[in-house]
């Protein structure tokens, strides 16, 4: 029974190394220094937490499986490890960038050839050496920032 | 816009969370967090840094393109436009709808909310100019900081440029020419371009300063610059 009780800790903890910095970092809800600063703590430390929660939790289920003689108790303890290991991946992810995806190879047009930019829409500028560069807002506002080079000085344009 | 290079490396960032609805940019190279608006390092091994500012332009894309006929656009992701992931054109009308996250203790204090401003920072104070006083007051002759400001609403109604009024000891004050709307200074008569430059007049050839702006909401402009000012019309 403590070896139970120890396991299911364990997942709850597992889980919370994820979910905390989710709940504490959403666009709907406001944000103090100290949520922020738990947020990045975990966000840091969740890749190796819940790598050694899941080796503890592994190391739990062995012992649960030998001990146990019920078959369903020995399912359970393995089902139970489908959210740690979902978590150990999940800290690896960054959830953010599957909502607003990278531009990772970032293609520009002359501003004689654009056809995808209306006359009236917003667009960030930036001169540098001579050259000139315009980020269309609509993009911007998506992608949120792109990084550049201009005239030889690298550059990161953010909306 | 930012300066990526810190201590002669150069950064890559990446967008990490969310910060009362600024966001967050975390650098590949050392996992710091860094805020969008402000350009400074809050958590991480670079805390405290800031990077560098470089000045940019908001503008409507013809007004860019008049200008800068031989420059580069940004093309989007054939994939993410596939998708429809891109703003639609009227997008700013439908951001209002959505709702505010701040820690601000009344968010509709002296302004709704998502009033969109211009935000300018002078000589170490910095004041919020709401988009429809200037379409209504166009220019704005102000000063910020002990720095005499001009703000500027282009053409189409929708570009802005901020500029310094003084020009070799002395401080212009500008106004409309009521017949041809063009832009006069007081002192000499010149007529003045939306880049700060004049065309015609004692002056012509001269050029103004211009001064580090940016359009954003109300409350977050607030939550960065809480000692801000705000123009509001009929104030002076």
């Amino acid at each position: 029974m403590k070896r139970w009780l120890l396991f299911i800790l364990v997942v709850l903890l597992t889980l919370a190394f994820v979910v905390v910095p989710v709940f504490l970092i959403q666009p709907f809800r406001p944000q103090t220094a100290r949520s922020l600063e738990v947020g990045y703590e975990l966000r840091r430390w969740s890749p190796w937490l819940t790598i050694a929660t899941a080796a503890l939790s592994l190391a739990l289920v062995v012992l649960i499986w030998r001990g146990s003689r019920r078959w369903w108790a020995k399912a359970l303890a393995v089902v139970l490890l489908v959210p740690v290991g979902a978590s150990a991946w999940f800290a690896r992810q960054n959830h953010f960038e599957w909502m607003f995806k990278p531009l990772s190879n970032a293609a520009y047009a002359p501003a004689g050839e654009v056809d995808f930019v209306n006359d009236d829409d917003m667009v960030l500028a930036v001169e540098r050496g001579g050259e000139r560069v315009a980020y269309p807002v609509r993009l911007m506002a998506y992608h949120h920032l792109v990084a550049d080079d201009v005239a030889g000085t690298p550059l990161l344009p953010t909306y | 816009m930012w300066e990526t290079t810190v201590d002669g490396r150069v950064l890559h960032f990446h967008l990490a969370g969310i910060n009362n609805q600024n966001f967050i940019m975390r650098d590949e190279e050392t996992g710091s967090w860094w805020q969008q608006i402000t350009g400074e390092c809050v958590l991480g091994p670079l805390k405290g840094r800031r990077l560098k500012q470089l000045d940019h332009d908001e503008l409507t894309f013809a007004a860019w393109k008049r200008e800068n006929p031989q420059g580069r656009v940004l093309r989007p992701d054939p994939k993410v436009a596939a998708a429809g992931g891109y703003a639609p054109a009227d997008w700013e009308q439908r951001m209002k709808s959505v709702p505010v996250a701040t820690t601000l203790a009344d968010p509709n204090a002296v302004l709704p909310a998502r009033t969109l401003i211009v935000g300018v920072e002078a000589g170490g104070a910095s004041k919020a100019y709401p988009v429809d006083a200037l379409q209504k007051q166009n220019p704005i002759i102000d000063t910020i900081g002990g720095v005499p400001v001009l703000v500027l609403l282009g053409e189409d109604g929708k570009s802005v440029r901020v500029f310094d009024r003084r020009l070799d000891g002395r401080t212009l004050e500008f106004f409309r020419k009521p017949d041809s709307n063009e832009l006069l200074d007081a002192e000499t008569g010149s007529a003045w371009d939306f880049t700060g430059a004049a065309t015609s007049g004692a002056l012509a050839g001269q050029r103004l300063r211009k001064i580090y702006s940016l359009k954003d909401y109300w409350f977050d402009w607030k939550t960065y610059h809480a000692d801000t000012g705000v123009y509001l019309l009929g104030a002076r």
